[in-house]
């Protein structure tokens, strides 16, 4: 699928602020299985500095600095990306979590040195017994770790519930646990605190899915949102996502933007503000299907 | 035994007792004296106690007029002590300093390698040495950092280890310091008072000297600029006065002539580190921080840090600023490691590791983990990041219960956690409580980068415990300090930190930029201590009078009285005081008030809360004080501290102590006057002088002059204003004993040769106020000059004789009033202006975080 997707931020200062740094993630990462035609932040007002790099992660990331007085910024992130589905690869099926625990352990490739890392905590996902005790009747001894992932997805898709009213970005684990409901960030740190908290490695993936609007109703522009999902480490056969808000695994209406250990190593925009006193914030995302 | 049942020796050697049971470092094994400490033996012996007890005094007080502290986190109200330091050095012989030395060296080229190669290609841990969760599991691995490429063939410029002797007589490292390394300061610090105790001592003993360690430092800052290599700009990066090591920062900063800044001295544009000065933006080229890795930039680290520099770290990817040590270095300062060295050292530079480390159990491992959990009663329990919680565990100290919860701890997450073995540690003969006692001793090193490796300080800071038997060793926990003497077996050359210009090469004269934020602390270190003296002046006369009072029995007018306690609520601005409600009660007995004004440093306006914030004031621009200025505003606070008196103030004492204070802030506008270059910094300060007097001159003629008064009164008035003013002497040769109002006015308002007149205090101020920096190529006055010039102007113009006038039923000279309280309107209005003009150093920040908290 193709799509374009326009994601636009606005802060509105109460006073002016005189100089403001800033990091986006907003540029969607290429893929295998995701080609990106064309990717380009608009900033008003003009930055005086704006530099692009690839970070720990190989996320796409922009700073930028305002240096002249302004007391309003729009950031728009405008991408073209064709998505298509990740191939499965072959034997991946049968491979059991705790051999995927193990590898994790004892092997020194590359790839599993750097996966090595989505084992352990982050600034946002502690492992705790609550999450292991949580996890666990998804994962009895010798499951398959797809099946058993697979299963722990849908468990929370169906033990919680959605409910933008409940959380804010800085509600922790354990009161998503406790009240059982929460946003898509929400179900993806939680599935990522459970999978670690057996020894396995996960990730999460900030990025987009195409909305349908109800039946019978036009498409309205802007009314989408940033979205989030995680994924699992397979050793020797790469990672695999999940979407436990939708209870899916991505296909070619998910849209990657980028991933890190949890929500705080992906944040689409973070800055500092001089002199600017409190803002307000606005953001719109669009995901238009181009054939 | 207390100090007072010991025996009075004949020789302090002879009863020096080495019971501890731990190797001694002056007997290696029991009775035998080791050779380099024989010169030491004989000066004890020489000196008696007495001699050693002078000698501590001596160093105690050196120490302290320097203004050596360290500052302890005591909840707000954040203390400063005293450095501590022990008159006995500790000797390290030239052939045993030559094993350790290179051990050192081989030991900052191994811990440089491997910070290389964490944010680098990572082949340490894809080649199995380094296990990745010892790595990436630790809160000191920033990986904004990976891959940022800091410049000079070794990233590692600074670091540090701690250095003890095991019971085998060998050195070993108990933990090392790669973030911001702190003490050679205080090392430098201790050496200079060690050859003023002990100068004989020090030049017989041929003592290697310590600027072999800090000229190499100097020229690796300066080769690491990225651009202005000829003349860099240096920064020490200091998370301010507050900090526990302050002192250490503002003195090296001063010794390399380097300038001090916090971290919102400092602002990014266009990918550059800038200073905010007095002249405008300065580019920074190198940065010597003190400021830990995760504070360092709020934008990509530590959100919350109000320390740091927005946008650093890109601007050390651009390669535009360097960094000493680079952000990320924390990652080294991690006790697992300690187990991995030898083999890292074997593999990378195919060496054996020269200086062993404690032992040490990293848990990540199951076989070490086992052990740890299965000895937890015999060793240390380390985590492996050090943090503000972070703690040793004495294992063998823990309850049943603690031990429970520390192993559970560790099998939950047995990465973060290490068991090293506990080591006695050898004594040295220290200078305790007047005896020459064995105390365990620890020696802090200092390494730099070179051209061709790693430079290690002759010395270094040793540090002894507190308590006798006590292991814990550090400046928190309120130990003391040595200086470490490494002998040569031939005289040393004295070394010079200067650079030596080629032969034919002419320097350019160059000033340092003065940050906006030390601008603004000496403008208003001008005008505390100004105020301080216009207040004590005020003080003194008030008590004088009182005096004379008691002693005339109550001849004095009360009017009289009352117009002076009510100019000092105007002056100090501690309303209501003696104006306004209530003030009648104090009129009546002023004592209380008076006292709480002398004496109540919680009192805002009160002289001793005046002298705390000037103290306060001038400690943040440390740097620019020479060191006699510095002893005169430590004394005028301790002088001030040490006599506060019971309530019973009045007492001749209370003449005493101000007269003394007097007497230092005389001599502190005296040296400022004498020992400051006419720089920026000095404008600045006599700026804030100047303008302080001004407005205590007027605020003191407002209260006495301005009201209609009985001729009696108002003679013994003018008479105590012109005492107040220090004009008394002056007025009476040039007006012999005539005392009229307007020739008061003309002297103490009008005229300009009289440095305590009015119009004198505006002329200094229109010249300063004319040297400051301005915006190019504009022949407009800026609004600071026309305040000056409209104030100044308006004093020339009016007659002496019209002030004094009172109109027909007016009851007071409003003439004069008015012309004051316009110059008063001015005056604020200069000072207002310069604040926006000069001193807007720091903005509030705020994040722009990514909730969605309001619809617009």
């Amino acid at each position: 699928m193709k799509y374009r997707i326009t994601h636009t931020t606005t802060f509105i200062y109460k006073a002016s602020a005189g100089l403001c740094y800033n990091e986006a993630r907003m540029l969607p990462r290429g893929l295998p299985y995701q080609e990106v035609f064309s990717a380009s932040l608009e900033i008003d007002p003009l930055p005086q500095d704006y530099y692009e790099r690839f970070d720990y992660f190989g996320n796409r990331t922009v700073y930028f600095s305002i240096q002249q007085p302004h007391d309003k910024m729009v950031v728009t992130a405008v991408s073209e990306v064709e998505t298509g589905v990740s191939p499965l690869i072959e034997g991946a099926e049968t491979l059991s979590w705790e051999m995927a625990r193990d590898r994790l352990r004892s092997d020194l490739s590359d790839e599993i040195v750097t996966a090595s890392q989505f084992v352990l905590d982050s600034s946002m996902v502690t492992v705790s017994d609550q999450l292991l005790n949580y996890a666990q009747p998804s994962f009895p001894p010798g499951r398959p770790l797809m099946e058993a992932v697979n299963d722990l997805m849908q468990r929370i898709y169906q033990e919680f519930k959605y409910d933008p009213e409940f959380s804010t970005i800085a509600t922790p684990l354990k009161e998503v646990l406790a009240h059982r409901s929460g946003v898509c960030q929400d179900f993806a740190h939680l599935a990522i605190g459970c999978l670690r908290s057996l020894g396995l490695a996960a990730r999460y993936v900030s990025g987009y899915i195409e909305t349908l609007p109800p039946p019978g109703k036009e498409r309205l522009v802007g009314a989408d949102a940033s979205h989030a999902w995680f994924s699992v480490c397979l050793p020797g056969f790469g990672w695999l996502d999940f979407d436990p808000t939708n209870n899916q695994l991505p296909g070619d209406r998910h849209m990657t933007v980028a991933w890190g250990r949890d929500f705080a190593d992906v944040t689409p925009l973070k800055g500092v503000a001089f002199g600017s006193g409190k803002h307000k914030l606005k953001v719109s995302v669009d995901v238009l299907p181009i054939g | 035994m207390s100090q007072a049942d010991k025996p009075i020796p004949r020789s302090i050697t002879q009863f020096y007792d080495t019971r501890l049971e731990a190797y001694d470092e002056m007997y290696a094994g029991e009775g035998q004296l080791q050779p380099h400490w024989q010169a030491l033996m004989q000066e004890l012996d020489h000196l008696g106690r007495e001699g050693l007890e002078r000698r501590h005094r001596e160093a105690q007080r050196l120490l302290r007029e320097n203004g050596v502290t360290f500052n302890i986190y005591d909840g707000l109200s954040g203390t400063s002590r005293p450095w501590q330091l022990d008159p006995i050095p500790l000797f390290i012989s030239a052939e045993e300093w030559s094993v350790i030395e290179a051990g050192l060296v081989q030991r900052a080229e191994l811990l440089n390698l491997i910070l290389a190669d964490i944010y680098g290609p990572q082949t340490l841990i894809k080649d199995g040495l380094l296990p990745p969760d010892l790595i990436f599991g630790h809160l000191g691995f920033q990986r904004a950092c990976v891959g940022l490429n800091p410049p000079g063939d070794r990233p590692l410029i600074l670091c540090s280890s701690n250095l003890a002797r095991g019971p085998d007589g060998r050195m070993w490292v108990i933990d090392d310091r790669t973030q911001t390394p702190s003490g050679a300061g205080y090392a430098l610090e201790n050496r200079m008072v060690m050859t003023r105790i002990a100068p004989a001592l020090f030049r017989d003993c041929h003592v290697k000297r310590l600027a072999g360690f800090f000229q190499p430092l100097r020229d690796r800052l300066a080769r690491l600029a990225p651009q202005n290599r000829e003349d860099p700009h240096i920064v020490v990066l200091t998370p301010g006065p507050y900090s526990p090591s302050y002192f250490e920062h503002a003195y090296l900063a001063n010794y390399l002539g380097y300038t001090l800044v916090q971290g919102d001295d400092l602002s990014v544009r266009d990918g550059r580190v800038w200073l905010k000065s007095l002249e405008g933006l300065h580019q920074v080229d190198v940065i010597l921080r003190r400021v830990d890795d995760a504070y360092c930039d709020p934008l990509e680290l530590r959100k919350d840090s109000r320390l740091g520099v927005t946008g650093l770290l890109q601007s050390a990817r651009l390669g535009h600023v360097a960094i000493a040590n680079p952000i990320g270095s924390c990652v080294l300062e991690n006790p697992g490691l300690l187990a991995f060295l030898p083999k890292i050292s074997r593999h990378v530079l195919n060496e054996e590791l020269k200086l062993p480390s404690v032992a040490t159990w990293w848990c990540g491992q199951a076989n070490e983990r086992n052990f740890v959990l299965e000895n937890l009663d015999k060793l240390v329990i380390k985590p492996i990041h050090r943090r503000h919680d972070y703690r040793a565990i004495f294992g063998a100290q823990l309850t049943v219960a603690e031990q429970a919860e520390l192993r559970s701890s560790i099998l939950h997450h047995p990465h973060l956690y290490t068991g090293q073995e506990m080591v006695s540690f050898s004594t040295a003969p220290s200078f305790v409580d007047g005896w020459v006692e064995p105390r365990h001793a620890v020696l802090r090193s200092f390494q730099v980068a070179g051209e061709d490796g790693y430079i290690a300080m002759p010395g270094g800071l040793t540090r002894i415990s507190p308590q006798s038997g006590e292991l814990v060793v550090s400046n928190r926990a309120g130990g003391l300090s040595k200086d470490a003497w490494v002998l040569s077996n031939e005289p040393v050359e004295y070394v010079s930190l200067w650079r030596q210009p080629g032969n034919d090469q002419v320097l350019k004269f160059r000033t340092d930029p003065l940050p906006s934020r030390d601008a603004d602390n000496l403008f208003w270190a001008g005008r505390y201590v100004e105020r301080a003296e216009g207040v004590a002046r005020l003080l003194r006369a008030i008590f004088l009078l009182r005096r004379e009072l008691r002693d005339a029995d109550g001849e004095v007018p009360k009017p009289y009285q009352h117009s002076l306690l009510r100019s000092l609520t105007h002056m100090t601005g501690t309303y209501p005081g003696f104006v306004k409600e209530g003030a009648e009660s104090l009129l009546q007995s002023p004592q209380p008030e008076l006292h709480s004004l002398l004496n109540d440093v919680h009192r805002a306006g009160s002289l001793a809360s005046t002298l705390r914030i000037f103290g306060q004031v001038a400690m943040t621009v440390r740097d620019h004080w020479p060191t006699e200025i510095w002893r005169i505003i430590d004394a005028i606070q301790q002088d001030w501290d040490e006599d506060e008196e019971g309530p019973d103030s009045g007492s001749s004492r209370t003449q005493d102590r101000l007269d003394h204070l007097i007497m230092q802030l005389v001599a502190f506008s005296g040296l400022t006057a004498e020992s400051m270059t006419r720089e920026a910094g000095w404008l600045l300060l006599e700026i804030g002088r100047r303008l302080e007097r001004a407005l205590g001159l007027i605020s003191l003629l407002r209260a006495t002059l301005v009201p209609e008064m009985d001729s009696v009164a108002k003679r013994q008035l003018m008479e105590t204003v012109l005492v107040i003013c220090d004009s008394l002497n002056s007025f009476r040769r040039r007006y012999h004993s005539y005392i009229q109002l307007p020739t008061v006015l003309e002297m103490i308002l009008m005229d300009p040769h009289h440095p305590r007149s009015l119009a004198y205090q505006l002329d200094c101020l229109q010249k300063y106020v004319a040297e400051l920096p301005r915006p190019q190529g504009t022949h407009r006055l800026g609004e600071d000059e026309r305040s000056i010039l409209k104030a100044y102007t308006a004093l020339r113009l009016a007659d002496a004789a019209e002030l004094s006038k009172i109109e027909d039923g007016e009851g007071y000279r409003k003439g004069l009033d008015d012309l004051l309280s316009a110059q008063v309107d001015s005056l604020w209005r200069l000072s207002d202006t310069m604040t926006s003009n000069y001193f807007s150093h720091s903005q509030p920040s705020q994040q722009l975080s990514p909730q969605q908290d309001e619809d617009v």
